[in-house]
């Protein structure tokens, strides 16, 4: 089943002068469960593709529809309502709020939601040991390590269980042991709780824990990798090489 | 780009971006300027004549300069953090310190004195206006002229020059000090974002509490007859000033992050928007703002008690006449009233004549008083009292041995406070008459030089002679009758003052005229209370400005919060709506607790400055707070821009 379906999704910057194309025209179907990576080389469009998919950004042109739900052509209003209820973020730079502990960063989404109490507070536990972070609940952001931090941040994108999470290079700040461990646990909320993740990464490691990995290049879809059954290694290897085509020098003569 | 480009742009984008700063600078220009106008101003002599309005008016402009030179060193401070790290920009691309600063001391130039000659003409033009209202305030015939006063321009240009440089000094010693990686973190560090709530933090805000609430109880007790000697009564109101103003700053420094912290806990960790916003941003911000809130609490505080005193006298300046000058006229020797008469007569206007004899004799009034007064000055067992007899007072009978006070005033009512009923003794020279003292009415129907500030003592005609006969001459007044006449029609009163004006009476008779009291304590008061009510308005808006800039600072800081709300899924309005909650808070806590202080300071000793408290200090206080929120509202809308900003 169709979680996510882009079609032809146009996005350009600048006045109608000196306009800047970035995204010419991308499809993306994600299915419900599937944890999906989006890697290319800087400047390839694909921040600005997680932000329109993710509605933060608007686009200039197609369609994307979550869950049957066409949010390209929401209004402000029921696109926020829509973004408490139905997504999840992870950001590279954690976004916590520093006036907030731990718990109370985690449990903001819910507040939205209105979500009673009690029912709260058994979330916030469930989610908490599952992430390994129960310990630091009354801790601020600025007391805990940067693994944690994302680690929290993740608990705040999965607690009020949304159909689909949204992480713009969550791994980037981390070091390599913190990064194997959040992605070892997104991997088993992605299992658990069957909600679909769109990862932005430049990380091959990273993007080999994906189902499959959708390369951008120009703002075009270049190619796509599934992992199917294969090795964690040998998806790697294959997005190595990949990357490797994509991302080569291109020598003139 | 050469560096002047530079300066050029920055100067450019620094207009934009501190318009309020300007605004500010150009307020205090302008409000400075017309202030020292109206120091130079001939008109005003009319006014400065009566009292020493003329020294009132310097006073005032020291005050004046010290409220803005304060005002625009704090909004400096903010301003060049703000900077901070395009200072350090500049320096890390190899800039030497003494290079930024020139750079900055011309920047700032261009700025300051672009406003502050704005603000001049502005000043300039409203100096007219201001010397109308004053002589509206003040009941002074006298025609405004528009005219620039050289003096005023200079005194004005020197006392911003010398303030520039003190602005420009801070800006040396801020970049003197500071290195790159300093100058980079700066906007971090000066929140002190502090994490738990510690014991002390506890104990710092129960006992804050406790100071505020203990000065609130000994200025209840202040003038009730508690404190009888003058001592006492210093040493009281010292501790009160120190109590309040202690408590104050532990207020701010623990107090209300702990009443926070205590609503937080009961939370468990489940805020909603409205908490996230207000609650926790209060909390992490107030206690590095105490000493600053303090300062603006203490001294809303005063310029709202001062406001309310001044506005309170003025108000009741006709009524306060009516208490001294009980009819329009008060003649206190026959022959003065005669003449008058006879001027009156002449003119022919019609009046009635009221005259009454009055004696002096000492009473007893020692069992019938609430407190003791214990002072060497004061016997209560044989104070002085005038007496009438009750044929004098129309509608009032009383029996021989009954005694009716009348003509007493809250003032009085506090400093001596009067039993209902008891025994008093009333003393001839040699005679001693007791009699039962059955009340006091308000009603005056002599002339302060009569009753001294005492109550009329009314006793049976009967009584009235015996002690008439036998009275002591040692304490006699030189005078035995009191003379009142009213004008019958109104509308001749100020031609019968004006006659009253022109009659040269017999020296030391202290002969008054109601309207003419009125009028005296109407200008002095008016002049007190523009002065105040200017000092007040220029503390107001700066106090104002610097939360509001403060308040600017702040959402600059949590904007990225914003972000990652709004990305969470909430809306514009609903951040708002949080902000608003916050903003209640950071504009309405000073502001109700400076209200608070004044009203306590107000409600101990109003009754020495006029009759009537409640309506005057409410329109004060009404008034004050009204102009105060704008600030609140402007920072509302900051806010709102900045949340639009921040997906």
């Amino acid at each position: 089943m169709n979680i996510l379906e882009a079609t032809n999704i146009h996005k350009s910057y600048g006045n109608k002068f000196n306009r800047q194309e970035v995204l010419k025209g991308v499809d993306i179907t994600i299915m419900k469960g599937e944890f999906v990576g989006i890697m290319g080389a800087s400047g390839s469009g694909k921040t600005t593709l997680l932000n329109v998919l993710s509605s933060i950004d608007k686009i200039n042109g197609g369609t994307i529809k979550i869950e049957g739900n066409e949010i390209s052509r929401m209004k402000e209003k029921q696109l926020a309502n829509f973004r408490k209820t139905h997504l999840g973020f992870i950001f590279q730079d954690y976004n916590l709020l520093d006036t907030l502990t731990v718990k109370e960063n985690i449990l903001l989404p819910l507040s939205v939601a209105k979500t009673p109490s009690a029912v709260a507070h058994k979330k916030f536990d469930a989610l908490a040991k599952q992430l390994g972070i129960y310990e630091l609940k009354d801790k601020y952001p600025s007391e805990i390590s940067g693994g944690q931090k994302q680690r929290t941040s993740a608990a705040r994108a999965f607690i009020h269980e949304p159909s689909m999470i949204f992480a713009d290079e969550p791994t980037g700040a981390l070091d390599s042991k913190a990064a194997s461990d959040l992605l070892n646990k997104l991997t088993e909320l992605n299992d658990k709780r069957s909600a679909s993740i769109v990862m932005v990464t430049h990380d091959p490691v990273a993007a080999s824990y994906c189902s499959k990995v959708i390369f951008i290049k120009d703002g075009q879809i270049y190619t796509q990798l599934y992992k199917g059954d294969q090795t964690q290694k040998a998806f790697f290897d294959d997005i190595m090489k990949t990357q490797g085509v994509l991302g080569g020098v291109q020598h003139e003569h | 780009m050469n560096i002047n480009q530079l300066i050029f742009r920055n100067f450019k984008k620094n207009v934009k971006n501190y318009y309020l700063y300007v605004f500010a600078l150009m307020f205090s220009a302008a409000l400075y300027f017309a202030f020292v106008t109206l120091q130079y101003d001939p008109a005003l002599d009319a006014t400065k004549g009566s009292i020493k309005g003329g020294a009132a008016v310097r006073a005032a402009s020291v005050l004046l300069v010290a409220i803005v030179s304060i005002f625009l060193l704090y909004a400096n401070t903010i301003f060049i953090k703000r900077r901070s790290k395009e200072i350090g920009l500049f320096q890390l691309i190899g800039m030497t310190k003494t290079r930024i600063f020139r750079i900055l001391t011309v920047e700032n130039f261009m700025l300051y004195f672009a406003s502050l000659i704005v603000g001049i003409l502005i000043g300039f033009s409203f100096s007219k206006a201001v010397i109308m209202i004053l002589f509206k305030i003040t009941d002074t015939k006298g025609i405004a002229k528009l005219h620039f006063s050289e003096e005023a321009l200079i005194q004005t240009l020197i006392v911003f020059g010398v303030i520039y440089l003190l602005i420009m000094t801070m800006n040396y010693l801020f970049i003197k000090r500071q290195t790159i990686l300093a100058l980079f973190r700066v906007t971090s560090s000066t929140e002190g974002k502090t994490k738990k709530i510690s014991i002390l933090e506890i104990i710092i805000g129960i006992l804050g509490i406790i100071f505020i609430a203990s000065g609130y109880y000994i200025s209840a007790k202040l003038f009730d007859g508690s404190f009888t000697s003058m001592n006492a009564l210093s040493i009281a109101m010292v501790s009160i000033l120190a109590s309040v103003i202690l408590g104050t700053y532990l207020f701010y420094k623990g107090s209300v992050r702990f009443l926070l912290n205590l609503m937080r806990k009961s939370k468990k960790g489940y805020l909603s928007i409205n908490d996230v916003l207000s609650l926790s941003s209060i909390m992490f911000r107030m206690k590095s703002n105490a000493l600053l809130l303090t300062v603006i609490t203490t001294v809303s505080a005063l310029a709202i008690g001062f406001l309310c005193l001044s506005y309170i006298s003025y108000y009741s300046a006709e009524k306060s006449a009516g208490d001294y000058v009980p009819n329009d006229f008060a003649i206190n020797n026959s022959k003065d009233a005669a003449s008058f008469k006879a001027a009156l007569d002449r003119k022919k206007i019609a009046y009635t004549e009221k005259k009454i004899d009055v004696i002096q004799v000492k009473a007893n009034v020692k069992n019938i008083l609430e407190n003791d007064l214990e002072s060497p000055m004061v016997d209560s067992s044989a104070m002085i009292f005038p007496m009438v007899s009750e044929t004098s007072v129309s509608g009032v009978t009383i029996a021989q041995n009954e005694t009716l006070f009348t003509g007493s005033n809250d003032m009085l009512q506090q400093a001596m406070a009067f039993k209902d009923s008891g025994q008093i003794e009333l003393k001839g020279k040699k005679k001693v008459i007791p009699q039962k003292f059955i009340g006091l009415n308000r009603k005056f129907i002599l002339s302060t030089y009569f009753t001294s500030g005492m109550p009329a003592a009314i006793v049976d005609d009967h009584v009235f002679n015996e002690l008439k006969k036998d009275a002591d001459p040692s304490i006699q007044k030189e005078s035995s009758v009191y003379t009142g006449i009213d004008i019958s029609n109104e509308d001749n009163l100020p031609k019968a003052n004006e006659l009253f004006g022109e009659i040269k009476f017999s020296d030391d008779s202290l002969n008054n005229s109601r309207i003419e009291m009125a009028v005296s304590q109407k200008q002095n008061m008016g002049l007190i209370m523009f002065i105040v009510a200017f000092l007040g308005l220029a503390f107001l808006i700066t106090s104002g400005c610097i939360l509001y800039f403060k308040q600017m600072d702040e959402s600059e800081d949590e904007k990225p919060n914003y972000t990652i709300l709004r990305k969470l899924g909430f809306t514009e309005k609903d951040l708002l709506k949080g902000i608003k909650i916050k903003q209640l808070f950071n504009f309405g806590i000073p502001l109700v607790i400076g209200l608070l202080h004044s009203y306590f300071a107000v409600q101990s000793g109003w009754f020495l400055f006029g009759t009537e408290v409640w309506t005057p200090m409410i329109i004060v206080m009404i008034v004050y707070t009204a102009l105060y929120s704008i600030f609140g509202i402007l920072s509302v809308l900051y806010y709102k821009k900045i949340i639009k900003e921040a997906l």
